[in-house]
């Protein structure tokens, strides 16, 4: 029966014929290679490795591949493979076995670091001090269990999160409450005279053994003790998977987000209004009826919400810490902090708006292609809506670094503004192009989702980037070489003209790519 | 003489090895209720599709309207309104905001396209408040996309299955809509699997099977010897039961 199942999400999740398959392909041979080639560098360095180095580099190095595999997917707001289970509550299938095909899904979804924890395994077997044939249960069972742990772990997490982010308006706190938990260990440490009151606790809780430690512990063989921890911590992980899991079976997700039919007017409601109107004001129809579409749409989908707030929560909390000293505030903020916070915003906006403009639209695409506007108009329409998104972002990050007080003054806001704007065009013009030709139907309902083939897309447009952000770097770059604002205005100016001709390329090739694969581009839209 | 709503000679359509439309010729009269018949897998969905454009024809020529399809697109997309199986509507907006939606894609002003939505949605009985479209039931949701077909007051209608999901009263009020936009000089292109919908709305029909045009004319003309709608097309399309039934069931 269980097979049975996995061959129906096997056959319902496999690459289509065509351009999809190819791309499909192609992205997975870029993403789990370079995973393969992380898998190999891990085991040359730790076959090779001295004995001290191993001993520190294997409890940083499970912890890694802990945090990835638990993180990572929270963070990138994509939950990895998923099978709504609860569609086979129909069936009578006892729920240990749901429970079974939900660990074997998360062991899927993990199969970077079971590459990485391979390529270390084989790399200390191979190793002089730690190695061996007779090294091998040693070595392996721990690693066994480690993984164990880690998908019963992934999975209750996941099961957790996606009730909480279920829930109307507690799934936007939850965010926030995320990069906080990511953020403010990193300022407390970086303030310098706290590392010295953590250094107690922080010893006290190695010796107790944390799962990587001890799965390390026991993998070089220093200990017995390590290994009965892993194995309490793999039964606390099994209790934990298995009452989310059974929790989220039961529970009742339309419910949570059912609108209420009457809601009171409040002053937050007319606000956004004149938000939502605000490409009336400047644009005719039908340009600004799509607009302003697009910007209600957004605005009231789960999925677009939580990666908004990740834009200027998350973005703050990875490069705050980096401004404080050990000792406070750097003399003077560094002119480069809001730049790069806006940048990570609009880079990490991109995969719900302009990389799959039809996205959140699915089937419903299709009155684009019958209503009696051109296609050109939609995707202008829709990348305007994404760039007041965009601009919205870099003004809430504004005042925070006003507030936090490491706004880079006047001159250096329109320059970041600037940059921006030039960084959006090119990123609008591939987006366009992604959009037409790789279109995929995402779920607006879930604040998280695991698309079909979603990470490698994710992959593949984390190699797109430094492509997009390049024109804008050498323009940095000719300011410190030349150590002149003249020679960044002008390589900046000349980046701005050349993204405004690519931009106009590229929405030439969209329109008729549009045009030709619409039939295409529905049927890839449409599908659940 | 006016040209036919919808003209079509030898349209033609391939999925790989099958062809789902088989040169198809079809000649639907303007102010006509029509009946576009026909077993699952026949090709009503990939004509329609065809007819709207979302679905570019491998060979032969459509005629909307006087005008011709891929020539004069925009044009006939402007006169025709669409009610297709998928669903066309974005669940992220309430049911006014989609229809005001709409009506700006059809080049109504923003004041005509609350009015004339606002009315719309009284006609067919939608009171959902700021409940938003992926929160309504099917039924409601075919209410809405068949008063979106409406709001720019188009010559010819192109539905595909649109009672289907509908409870009783909500097809009584979507037919009776229907029959008067007919009788104010509308065309009606509809497909159906309830034959009942058919005999009792369209005055033609046409029986499409193996992606070919069967039969076509009145009701009267599908109907020999008094049979029934429904016999007629079990005659039409050969589907009578040939072999025994499951020995284990």
């Amino acid at each position: 029966m269980i097979a049975a199942i996995l061959r129906a999400q096997w056959l319902s999740t496999r690459p289509g014929a065509g351009r999809g398959a190819v791309f499909g392909a192609i992205t997975a041979v870029l993403w789990y290679g370079l995973w393969a080639a992380g898998a190999v560098a891990a085991g040359v360095f730790l076959s090779h490795a001295s004995g001290s180095t191993v001993l520190s580099a294997v409890p940083l190095g499970m912890l890694l591949v802990c945090s990835y595999w638990q993180i990572v997917p929270v963070f990138s707001a994509s939950m990895g493979a998923g099978l709504d289970l609860r569609r086979l509550l129909a069936y009578p299938l006892p729920h240990g076995d749901l429970f079974l095909i939900e660990l074997l899904l998360r062991l899927a979804s993990g199969t970077e670091m079971v590459l990485v924890l391979l390529g270390g395994s084989i790399g200390l077997l191979a190793n002089r001090s730690y190695g061996g044939p007779a090294a091998v249960p040693r070595i392996v069972s721990p690693q066994l269990l480690f993984v164990l742990f880690n998908v019963l772990t992934a999975s209750g997490m996941r099961s957790l999160l996606e009730r909480i982010m279920a829930r109307r308006k507690v799934r936007e706190m939850a965010a926030v409450i995320l990069a906080l938990m990511w953020g403010l260990p990193r300022i407390y440490l970086r303030t310098g005279s706290a590392v010295k009151s953590w250094n107690g606790p922080a010893s006290g809780l190695q010796r107790v053994g944390f799962p990587w430690t001890a799965a390390a512990q026991t993998t070089l063989g220093l200990s017995w003790l390590p290994m009965l921890w892993l194995a309490l911590w793999v039964v606390a992980a099994l209790v934990f998977a298995r009452r989310q899991f059974d929790r989220t079976l039961r529970y009742d997700a339309t419910a949570m987000q059912a609108t209420p039919l009457t809601v009171r007017p409040s002053a937050w409601a007319s606000l956004a209004e004149q938000f939502y109107r605000l490409p009336g004001l400047f644009l005719r129809d039908p340009l600004a009826g799509i607009a302003e579409k697009e910007l209600r749409s957004l605005a009231r989908t789960p999925r677009f919400r939580m990666v908004f707030i990740m834009g200027f929560t998350f973005g703050l909390m990875v490069w705050f810490p980096s401004m404080i000293g050990h000792h406070g505030y750097q003399s003077a903020p560094s002119p480069y902090f809001l730049p790069t916070v806006c940048l990570y915003a609009l880079t990490l906006m991109g995969q719900v708006t302009y990389w799959n403009c039809f996205g959140f639209d699915r089937s419903a695409s299709a009155l684009y292609f019958v209503a009696p506007q051109p296609i050109r108009q939609t995707l202008l329409g829709k990348n305007i809506a994404a760039l007041l998104f965009i601009y919205l972002e870099v003004l809430i990050l504004t005042v925070v670094t006003a507030i936090l007080r490491v706004i880079p003054g006047w001159p250096g806001i329109v320059e970041m503004l600037v940059v921006i704007g030039v960084c959006s065009l090119y990123m609008l013009a591939l987006g366009n192009l992604s959009s037409v030709n790789y279109p995929r139907a995402l779920v607006a309902e879930r604040a998280t989702q695991g698309a079909r083939g979603g990470a490698r897309f994710q992959g593949l447009i984390f190699l797109l980037y430094p492509i997009t952000l390049l024109p804008v770097f050498m323009a940095y770059l000719a300011r410190y070489a030349f150590d002149s604002q003249l020679a960044f205005v002008l390589v900046l100016s000349i980046a701005a003209i050349i993204g405004g001709v690519l931009y106009g390329i590229a929405m030439e090739s969209a329109v008729n790519t549009a045009h030709r694969r619409r039939e295409a581009i529905l049927a890839e839209l449409s599908r659940s | 003489m006016p040209s036919p709503a919808i003209l079509v000679r030898d349209l033609k359509k391939v999925y790989g090895a099958k062809a789902a439309v088989d040169g198809v010729d079809l000649e639907v009269p303007r102010g006509s209720f029509f009946g576009f018949l026909g077993p699952n897998g026949a090709g009503k969905s990939t004509t329609i599709r065809m007819l709207t454009g979302l679905v570019p024809a491998d060979s032969g020529s459509i005629e909307i309207l006087g005008f011709h399809l891929p020539k004069d697109e925009l044009e006939i997309k402007r006169r025709i309104g669409l009610v297709p199986d998928e669903s066309l509507l974005f669940d992220r907006l309430t049911g006014a905001e989609f229809l005001e939606f709409v009506g700006r894609m059809y080049g109504l002003g923003r004041p005509t396209a609350i009015a004339r939505a606002g009315r719309l949605l009284e006609l067919f009985e939608v009171q959902a408040g700021r409940k938003l479209i992926g929160e309504y039931s099917k039924g409601m949701r075919k209410r809405v996309a068949m008063a979106a077909s409406l709001i720019h007051h188009p010559e010819l209608f192109l539905m595909d299955e649109p009672f289907e999901g509908v409870d009783a009263v909500g097809a009584r009020l979507m037919k009776d809509i229907l029959l008067d936009q007919v009788a104010r000089g509308a065309t009606i292109f509809l497909t159906s699997h309830v034959l009942e919908v058919v005999e009792r709305l369209c005055d033609r029909a046409a029986i499409i099977h193996n992606g070919k045009i069967v039969t076509c004319g009145t009701l009267a003309e599908l109907r020999s010897g008094g049979e029934s709608l429904e016999d007629a097309f079990v005659r039409v399309v050969g589907a009578e039961r040939q072999g025994e039934l499951l020995d284990w069931l």
